[in-house]
C-alpha cells in the first residue's frame, strides 16, 4: 500500500500549502466543476470525525474521507449503520460505529472538488490526490485532501509532510475531529468528550462545581436527540451525565453543607426518576435478539410477544418524557440549576469546600479503595448477595471518583488502574443486571397473571424460560466474583493505587 | 507478463517514438506497462519527463532486483511505469541476461512490490550490436521500425540473416513500417515490394510521418495526448491492436 497523506485544515488548503516551503515542487489545483450541496453525516457524539474520517453525503454518492483510500457507495439517508445499504463505506464504518448510535446529518453545505497535484520543475507528477473544500457556513471553510504518490516518489510525499507540518505550527492543519466540530459549528472539546480542567491546588468546591457545570451542559445537549428519538444512546448519555452529578453531590463528602447536599439531591434525583422506566425498556428492547437466542425455542413465541409489549410501552413512557422534557416546570427547574452552578454564589459550603483538590482526591479515593478490598476480602463462596451488590456499589464510587480526579494523577496511569477495576465491574454488573431483570420479569408475570388476554399464557411460560436462564447465567457470574477480584488485587495494581492515592502521613496499613 | 523490445540496428527510425507511443497506447487499452529506457540518453524518460535517476549508474544495479524495481517511476498516467535510463552498455547486457535467466525471478520481484506488469517494453538504443543477441533471446517480441526506404530494405534483411546463422526464431520478429509518407513514390513501391517478400514478419499497419510526433518534444508527452486525432496516433493504435494479437 502507497502511503498516504491526508490534510485537513481550517480555512482554505490551497492558501496553506502556497505558504509551504516546498523547495522546487509545486502545486497544480483544477478549477473544480464548481460548488454543490452536501450533508456532513456522523453520529451525534461524531464517532465517525473521531476515528478520522468525514462521512459526506453528496448528489454523486456518500464518500468516506480520510481513510487509507477514499470511499465511495451508493446515496443513501443517514441511519443506523445496519441499516444503511451494503457498500465499501459501510463496511468499513461498521467497525467504528456503534450498533447503537444512529448517523444523522450534523452539518449542511456547500462544496467545491478539485484535482490537487504536486509537481517538480519538469512539471512532472509527483503527488494526487482530490481536494474537497466543504463550508457549512459556520466556523469558516473545512479542506480535506488526501494525497497519494505516483510509483517511485514516495519521498516527495515526506517532503510535503516535513513542509505541511512545519505549517501546521500555525494551527492551520488539524485533526478529522476538529475539521467536524468547525462544520458544525461547536466546540470539538464538546462533541467528543467532557474534559474538565483541573489543578491540584484549586478548592474542592470549585473542582465539583466544575464537573457538575460541565455535566449539566452535556446533559442538556441531549435533550432534542431523546425529544426525536433519534436513537436510546441519546437518553443513555442523558442519564450518565445527571448520574455523575449526583456522584459528586454525594461524594465528594462535606463539600456542599447538609442541607444543600440533601437538596440537590432531592431535585436531582427527581429529574433521573423520570427517565428510568424509560430507560429499562430500551435495555430490554436492545437485547432483544440475545434474549431470544438464550431461550430454548419454544420460549421464543411467547418472548417475542412479550417484546412487542415492552416496544408499546416504551412509547408510552417516551411520550411522557417527552412531554415532562418539553414542560415550563422542566426548562425553569434545570434554568435554575445551572444558574446555581454558574454563579456558586447562593451554594452553602461545607467544611471542606476549600480544601486542596489534590489533598481531597487522596483522601477520598484511598478511603474508597480501601473499602472496596475490605469488602471483596470478606467474599466467599457462601457470602450472601447483598454483600455483592454492596461490592458493586463501592466499585462504581470508586471508579466515579477516579475519573473525577484522573486530570490531577495523569490520565494514563488512571487509565490503567481503571480498566483493571472495569473487568471486576463487568463481572458484578452482569451479575446485577441479570438479578435486576429476573425481578422486573417476575414483576412482569405477576402483572399478567390477572389479565384475561389470550396471549397471557404463552407469555407467562415464555417469562418462565428466560427467569430461568437468567438465573443460571447470575450463578454463573457470582461464582467468578472471588477471582474477579483476585485478578483486581494483584501486587502490582495495590503498589500503583497507593503510589498515586495514599494521602501523606497516613500511617501504613 | 511479456518482453517487447523496440530494437533496429539503425538510428533515428522510430524506435523511441513508438517505444512511448506504443506504451502510452498499450496502458491506456488497461494493459500494465513498464516502459524502460534503455538508451542512457534517456529519450523515453525525457518525454515522461522523468529524470534519470542519479545512483543508476552503480555497476550493481541490475544485479539487485530490489534495486531495478526502486528505481521505477510511476508515469502520470495509469497503468503505465517507467524505469529511467541508468546504465551503462556493461549493465544492460547484464540486465538483459537476467531478464533471460530469470525471468520468473524479477517476475516475483515486481510482485513482491506489487507491481505485476503485462508489457515490459524496452527501448533499445542505436549501435548495440554486441548486445543484440541478449535481445533477441529475451525478448517475446521484436518490433522493428521499417521506413520505407531500400537502405531500411537492406537492413531489415540483414537483421532476418543474422536470425537464420544464429538459429533465432525469426517469428519474434515483427517489422513494421515508420514515418511513411504515401505521397513518396520510392516508399509506397518499398511497401509493397517487402510485404511481398517479408510476409507475416511485417505488421499490416503502418505509422505515418506527422510533424506532430516530433513535437513531442516539445509537450513532453505521448503524441495521443496532445493531437488525439493525428494519423500517427491511429497508427500507434493500430500498432498496439496488432502487438497484443501476436503476443
Ligand atoms: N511517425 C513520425 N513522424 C514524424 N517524425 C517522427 C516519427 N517517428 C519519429 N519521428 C522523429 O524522428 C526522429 C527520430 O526518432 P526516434 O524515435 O528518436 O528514433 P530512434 O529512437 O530510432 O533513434 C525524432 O526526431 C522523432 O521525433
Ligand atoms: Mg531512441
Amino acid at each position: 500500500m502507497p502511503d498516504m497523506l491526508t490534510i485537513t485544515s481550517g480555512g482554505d488548503l490551497r492558501t496553506l500549502l502556497r505558504d509551504a516551503d516546498l523547495g522546487k515542487l509545486h502545486l497544480a489545483l483544477d478549477e473544480g466543476e464548481g460548488t454543490s450541496a452536501f450533508a456532513l453525516l456522523d453520529t451525534f457524539d461524531a464517532q465517525v470525525a473521531a476515528a478520522g474520517l468525514l462521512l459526506v453525503l453528496t448528489d454523486a454518492g456518500l464518500h468516506l474521507l480520510g481513510g487509507t483510500e477514499a470511499l465511495v457507495q451508493e446515496r443513501a439517508e443517514p441511519d443506523f449503520i445496519a441499516q444503511m445499504p451494503a457498500g465499501p463505506v459501510t463496511k468499513r464504518l461498521s467497525g467504528i460505529v456503534s450498533p447503537l448510535r444512529t448517523l444523522m446529518t450534523v452539518a449542511e453545505g456547500t462544496l467545491s472538488r478539485h484535482g490537487l497535484r504536486v509537481l517538480d520543475d519538469n512539471e512532472k507528477t509527483h503527488l494526487r490526490g482530490t481536494l474537497w473544500v466543504l463550508d457549512a457556513g459556520k466556523a469558516g471553510a473545512v479542506s480535506v485532501s488526501a494525497l497519494t504518490p505516483l510509483r517511485g516518489y514516495d519521498k516527495t510525499l515526506g517532503k510535503v509532510k516535513a513542509a505541511l507540518s512545519a505549517a501546521a505550527g500555525n494551527g492551520k492543519v488539524g485533526t478529522m475531529l476538529e475539521a467536524s466540530a468547525a462544520l458544525r459549528g461547536e466546540d470539538p472539546a464538546l462533541i467528543g468528550k467532557t474534559r474538565i480542567v483541573m489543578s491540584a491546588d484549586e478548592k474542592a468546591f470549585k473542582a465539583a462545581n466544575d464537573i457538575i457545570r460541565a455535566q449539566l451542559v452535556a446533559a442538556r445537549r441531549q435533550e432534542d436527540g431523546i425529544g426525536a428519538d433519534l436513537d436510546s444512546e441519546f437518553l443513555h448519555e442523558y442519564r450518565v451525565a445527571l448520574r455523575r452529578v449526583r456522584s459528586v453531590i454525594s461524594l465528594f463528602k462535606g463539600v456542599y453543607d447538609e442541607k444543600q447536599t440533601a437538596d440537590l439531591k432531592a431535585r436531582f434525583g427527581a429529574i433521573m426518576a423520570r427517565t428510568g422506566r424509560l430507560r429499562d425498556l430500551d435495555v430490554y428492547l436492545i437485547e432483544r435478539d440475545r434474549y431470544l437466542a438464550l431461550v430454548p425455542e419454544g420460549f421464543r413465541p411467547g418472548i417475542g410477544k412479550l417484546f412487542d409489549m415492552f416496544a408499546a410501552q416504551r412509547d408510552l413512557e417516551h411520550a411522557k418524557l417527552t412531554a415532562y422534557l418539553d414542560s415550563k416546570a422542566y426548562e425553569k427547574e434545570m434554568a435554575r440549576l445551572e444558574k446555581l452552578f454558574d454563579k456558586t454564589k447562593a451554594l452553602s459550603k461545607g467544611p471542606e469546600a476549600n480544601r486542596h483538590a489534590l489533598d481531597y482526591a487522596k483522601a477520598l479515593i484511598w478511603k474508597r479503595y480501601r473499602k472496596v478490598c475490605k469488602i471483596a476480602r470478606g467474599i466467599d463462596e457462601a457470602t450472601p448477595d447483598e454483600q455483592v451488590h454492596e461490592l458493586r456499589i463501592e466499585c462504581k464510587k470508586l471508579r466515579y471518583l477516579m475519573e473525577f480526579f484522573a486530570p490531577l494523577f495523569g490520565d494514563a496511569e488512571v487509565r490503567k488502574l481503571i480498566k483493571a477495576l472495569k473487568k471486576l465491574q463487568d463481572n458484578l454488573g452482569n451479575f446485577n443486571d441479570y438479578s435486576v431483570q429476573q425481578a422486573a420479569l417476575q414483576e412482569q408475570a405477576d402483572a399478567l397473571a390477572g389479565s384475561s388476554e389470550p396471549d397471557t399464557v404463552e407469555i407467562a411460560t415464555g417469562i418462565g424460560g428466560l427467569v430461568t436462564v437468567l438465573h443460571n447465567k447470575q450463578l454463573e457470574e457470582r461464582a467468578r466474583v472471588t477471582a474477579s477480584f483476585a485478578a483486581f488485587d494483584s501486587e502490582e495494581t495495590q503498589a500503583q493505587f497507593r503510589t498515586l492515592f495514599k494521602p501523606e502521613g497516613e500511617a501504613k496499613k | 507478463m511479456k518482453i517487447v523490445a523496440c530494437y533496429s540496428n539503425k538510428g533515428g527510425v522510430g524506435k523511441t517514438a513508438s517505444a512511448v507511443n506504443i506504451a502510452y497506447g498499450l496502458a491506456k487499452a488497461g494493459q500494465r506497462v513498464l516502459l524502460c529506457d534503455l538508451d542512457p540518453q534517456g529519450a523515453s524518460g525525457f518525454y515522461f519527463r522523468v529524470k534519470p535517476s542519479k545512483k543508476l549508474t552503480d555497476e550493481r544495479f541490475f544485479t539487485d532486483v530490489k534495486r531495478f524495481t526502486s528505481a521505477i517511476r510511476g508515469s502520470d498516467f495509469d497503468n503505465l511505469d517507467i524505469l529511467p535510463a541508468n546504465m551503462s552498455f556493461r549493465d544492460f547486457d547484464v540486465f538483459l541476461s537476467r531478464m533471460k535467466n530469470s525471468r520468473s525471478r524479477l517476475k516475483k520481484a515486481l510482485k513482491s512490490v506489487d507491481k505485476d506488469y503485462d508489457v515490459v517494453l524496452l527501448d533499445c538504443p542505436p549501435n548495440i550490436s554486441t548486445l543484440s543477441e541478449n535481445v533477441f533471446k529475451s525478448a517475446d517480441a521484436i518490433l522493428v521500425p521499417v521506413i520505407p526506404t531500400t537502405l531500411s530494405e537492406r537492413t531489415f534483411e540483414q537483421l532476418l540473416a543474422f536470425f537464420d546463422e544464429n538459429g533465432l526464431p525469426k517469428k519474434k520478429i515483427l517489422g513494421f513500417f515508420s514515418m511513411v509518407q504515401g505521397t513518396k513514390k520510392l516508399h509506397s513501391e518499398t511497401v509493397a515490394a517487402m510485404r511481398k517478400e517479408y510476409g507475416k514478419r511485417l505488421l499490416d499497419v503502418a505509422v505515418p510521418f506527422s510533424s506532430e510526433v516530433e513535437k513531442m518534444g516539445v509537450h513532453r508527452a505521448p503524441v495521443g495526448t496532445f493531437a488525439r486525432n493525428n494519423a500517427a496516433v491511429k497508427g500507434y493504435d493500430l500498432l498496439c491492436k496488432e502487438l497484443l494479437e501476436r503476443l
